[in-house]
Formats: C-alpha cells, structure tokens, sequence
C-alpha cells in the first residue's frame, strides 16, 4: 500500500517537475541570466539576507514599505522566480550561490556559523525536514561533513558556510564588492546601511535611514509575519507555530549549542572564522589585531 | 517590430526547451546531476583539457583508442552532452568542466596553463569559431581576454584558476597541474593522475609503465590532429566552426613570446602577475613584475 501511494507521489512529482520545466516555470537558480547593472544579495543561508533586503529595499523605495508580501517582487530571490519573470522585475536580487564570476556586483552578508547553524536547525525544524528525533547535536554534524540534503536550506550548489564564504572573499577583488556582517548591522543597522547606500549610489540622509532602519526592525518583521506568513515563499507551508523572524540576536550559540557541537564547528571552520573576526571559545583570543578582510 | 521578433524567439526558445525536457535531453552544463564517486576534468578554456580527456581515456580504457569520435562517451564534456545520457555512463564517471570552483564537485583534476599561452589560443579559437574575424588584431583581443568577455560564465582566467586553487589547494579531492609540465614530461604528470584516482577509489586499470607510454603515445598532437581531419564534422566542439584553423592547434607552450606584442604580455602580466608567479610562471615585463612583488605578495 505504502509503495503504490509512495510510487503515485513520485509519479505527481515528476510530472509536475516537467510540467515546470516545459513551461519554463523552475526557479532561476545558477541559471539566472545576469544582465550589466545587476546587484547581488548574497549570502549563505540564515545570514540576514532577507533583513538586508528589508534594510536595502526600504531604503530604495519610498513609496511604500517592504513587507513579505511585496519583497519577491522588488528584490526577488533567485530561487522563487523563473528566469523569464526574473527579467521584468528589479534587478537587485537575492541569493546563496557560491562564486560566480558573472556577479560583477556584491553586497556579501557574513554572519558567525555558530549563530547560522543555530538558526538553520531551528528554521529546518519550522519546514519539517529534520528528522523527529534530531536534536542539535545531530543536526550540526550532518551539516559540516554535508550529509544533510534538502534543497530549501541545504543546495549543494551553495556549497558550505565555509566553501560560501571563503569563495567570495577570495574573489572580491576585479568587482564590486561590500561586506558586511551581521553583527555590525545589529550593532549599528543605520551605520552599515550608509555603507550600502555609498556601495550603491543611494539618497542616503538621517532621516530617510531612520525610516529604512525601523520598518525592518525585527519587531516590524514579526508583525508582518503574523498576517503575511502564509503568501510568502520561504514560509508558506512551514509550521506556524515556529517563527521565521526568531531572535534576530547574536550569541545565541553561547547557550544552545553543546560543548561538542561548539567545537566540531570551530575545528572545523576555525581559521576563516578568525580571519572574519569571530573569536574562538575553543582556543585563546588572537591579538587584538582588525582582520586583514574587515580593513 | 524588435518586440514581436523577440516574443517569437522567446516562444520558439520555449518549445525547443519543452521539447528537450520531454524527450529528457536537458542539456546539463549547470544543472549537471553530480555522483558522489565522480572525478571533473577541470580548466580554463584551451589549457589541455581535450589533450588530458586523450590521456587519461587510453589509459582507463584501452581496448579501444580515445578520438573525437568517442571522447564523448568516454570522458564527455558537460555543456553539450545531455544530463540523462550522462547520468546512464558507467561509474565511477570522468567529466570535462570550465566552471570556476564549484562546491559540490567531489573530485578535481584541474589543469592550469601559462595565461599567455591561453590568451595566444583562445585568440585563434575564436577566429576559428567566427567570433572574431581574421584580420582582428590579438592586440585588441588581449584586453577583452583579461576582463573575461568571451565565454564569460567561466569568469576570467584569474576568476577560474584562483577560485579552484584558494578553495581546494590542500584538499585530498583537489590536484592541480601544470599543462607545460605535462608537456615536459607527460609520464610524471600522468604517474600523479594515476595515484590521485587511486586515492579516490577509482575503477582499476593497467598502470604499468608501458600503458602509461602507450597512452602518451595514442594522444601525441599528430595523432590527435589526424582525428581531427577525420571527426572535425561530427564532433560537437568543432562541428560548425572554421574548417581551415585546427582546433588541435600548436600544442606547445611559450608560444605567446613570438604571438604576442609587448603591451599585451605586459597587460597579462600586470593584471594577473602575482598568481602567475606562485604558479612559476616568470614574468617577462620587468615592470609589470616590480608591480607584483610591492604588492601584497603572493595569494595565499
């Protein structure tokens, strides 16, 4: 019984799949044309993009506010649209892909893994894709050594947070290039947003800031989510009792990661994590020295 | 008149796709389905690619001698071969990529080539593909080469070579080699690919010093350009292009000092200097390497 239902399932599955591909339908992923003028959102996945996009798009746009019901139709992601679509709309778009040299520009949003992984498990929970019995301390180790597949937050062609990252740092220069972290933005959100808008040529004054600034505020975003969460893409038919505006804080490793995840994650991204400035608990503080990267 | 055109071409691009995935002939490039077990041929556009696809085919297999006939079923490449017909090939695969560093590739053997050397034969393969015309100067070629204007979905020859060799250099998935040591001495190069697909499992095959001579031997220039005459036609890279410029061109290195004026290498050289050196390759413009060296140094 389980087999026919399961070879059923498949057989919708598949059908649908060419159906989408016919008609030209898939998202545009790594197959996004890249046209001259284009911007890049990129980042690994639970980084901040959306927040950025918030920040960027309501900086963009004084018209009317961002909200998870417009933002896929003015910064969209590459993930959601076909190709074809993709075309009509604004040009500044959001994804995880690693390198690619077509990008000529790119606002790269890094955040501590430790915090990322923290927000994936708790987000791969919210889309059901973690098996029941999971806790953390599972989840993580399938993530460092890519075991864990699941094409929404999982895409091999993103590659790790290490693989992410490093790709792009490594070949920031010969584009444009902005990083920023996280961190900084939760620090001092109006701050690394007049580095955006000097990145792209945007009207940057206080008071416009201040506006951009609060209607992405994490407490914004959450309201929004309460009455938008079911039209948006990244959480129509995930569990609504789980929300994807969690924290928005930093740290939040310190307390839900176990001793042995902690260290798993650092022995194995150590180095990068050090060159970005986030400091190893498993090993003392490097001098007190800016990071080549953030210069 | 310019809109309706388009519209037309965009719904017969529409059906040639529906077409394809309904026959399940999806062109893989990027959407490739990679194995965990497969082993990518990987360089920058005529760094000896194809020459390496000969070597290392009369090797694995060699009942039956590599030409353009067959190298498509035996060591394809990915941008015209189908995804389903590349997923039906026998396991563990070898495939043939252009792409910058891609994370979810298992296993690389990456092959880098004296950019100059590129530049000089990517000149003429463009002739060849009547991208540019016979009386466009190389001078003129070079700078567009540097910014990474032709096949730009590989990304410059910097964007290529420095992706791959900063994110995988000490990998065990990962061997770079140099295409002039190859050249040089094709029997050590080889020896290397052979203890690399060893350490990765794959399948077995005769790796005695005379197979690995015979393999040089089958894939020698002269053979391959021979091949050439006779499959040009039918083999998918060479089919439609020139008939009179040989894809199997000088298949030397160096080639650039007499094919290039001075301005060009001094452009090559002071764009991408600093990788070339922790590559080995010398630089010829004094200047250009004076640049390099007051630079932050070498990539590290």
């Amino acid at each position: 019984m389980n087999i026919v239902v399961r070879r059923i399932r498949g057989l919708i599955n598949h059908l649908g799949k060419i159906t989408d591909t016919a008609l030209d339908r898939n998202p545009a992923g790594r197959n996004v044309t890249v046209l001259p003028g284009d911007v890049f959102i990129v980042s690994y996945p639970k980084s901040g993009n959306t927040w950025t996009r918030f920040l960027v798009g309501n900086l963009i746009y004084q018209d009317e506010p961002i909200t998870f019901a417009n933002v896929e139709s003015r910064l969209p992601s590459l993930y959601v649209h076909p190709d074809r679509k993709l075309r009509k709309l604004p040009r500044v778009l959001k994804s995880h892909d690693c390198f690619d040299p077509r990008y000529r520009t790119v606002i790269y949003i890094v955040r501590d893994p430790r915090d990322v992984l923290v927000s994936a498990y708790h987000y791969a929970v919210k889309l059901g894709i973690v098996p029941e019995n999971w806790g953390i301390e599972k989840f993580v180790p399938a993530m460092l050594d890519g075991s864990f597949e699941s094409g929404v937050l999982v895409n091999p062609r993103w590659g790790s947070w290490h693989d992410n990252v490093a790709s792009w740092l490594a070949m920031k220069d010969n584009r444009k290039f902005l990083l920023l972290r996280y961190e900084d933005m939760l620090d001092d959100p109006e701050r690394e947003l007049v580095k955006v808008a000097d990145f792209l040529g945007l009207e940057a004054t206080p008071e416009r800031l201040a506006r951009a600034v609060g209607l992405s505020s994490a407490d914004h975003m959450r309201e929004l989510e309460k009455t938008q969460a079911a039209e948006w893409s990244l959480t129509k038919n995930t569990r609504p009792d789980m929300a994807f505006v969690r924290k928005a804080r930093a740290g939040t490793w310190r307390a839900e990661l176990p001793p042995q995840t902690l260290a798993d994650i650092e022995s194995a991204w150590g180095p990068l994590m050090r060159i970005l400035g986030y400091e190893l608990s498993t090993a003392p503080p490097e001098p007190d020295e800016l990071p080549v990267v953030l210069q | 008149m310019q809109s309706s055109h388009n519209s037309l071409r965009r719904l017969l691009g529409a059906v040639a796709q529906a077409g394809r995935v309904l026959a399940g002939r999806q062109i893989a490039g990027r959407g490739l389905t990679v194995f965990p077990d497969d082993v990518f041929l990987v360089s920058y556009p005529r760094s000896g690619n194809t020459w390496t696809r000969f070597l290392l085919g009369n090797l694995i297999d060699q009942n039956d001698p590599v030409r353009f006939s067959n190298v498509e079923s035996r060591i394809p490449e990915i941008y015209f071969n189908r995804d389903r017909f590349l997923r039906q090939l026998q396991r563990p695969r070898m495939l043939k990529s252009h792409e910058c560093f891609q994370p979810h590739y298992p296993r690389v053997i990456y092959i880098v080539r004296d950019p100059r050397d590129v530049a000089v034969s990517f000149y003429h393969h463009n002739v060849k593909a009547r991208n540019i015309s016979d009386d466009y100067p190389i001078a003129s070629f070079v700078p567009r080469f540097i910014a990474g204007e032709f096949d730009r979905k590989f990304g410059s020859w910097r964007d290529n070579v420095l992706s791959w060799t900063i994110l995988r250099k000490d990998d065990p998935g990962f061997l770079m080699l140099r295409y002039e040591d190859m050249k040089r001495d094709p029997v050590v190069s080889l020896t290397s690919m052979v203890d690399f697909l060893e350490r990765c499992s794959f399948r077995k095959f005769d790796s005695s010093a005379a197979a690995l001579q015979r393999a040089i031997e089958l894939s020698s220039p002269e053979r391959m350009r021979t091949f050439e005459k006779q499959d040009a036609g039918r083999w998918i890279l060479t089919k439609g292009t020139r008939k009179d410029k040989p894809f199997v061109r000088s298949a030397t290195s160096g080639g650039w000092k007499s094919q290039l004026d001075r301005k060009s290498v001094a452009a090559i050289e002071s764009a991408w200097g600093d990788l070339m050196l922790s590559l080995g390759y010398e630089l010829a413009s004094t200047a250009a390497a004076a640049d390099t060296l007051s630079q932050r140094g070498l990539p590290s």
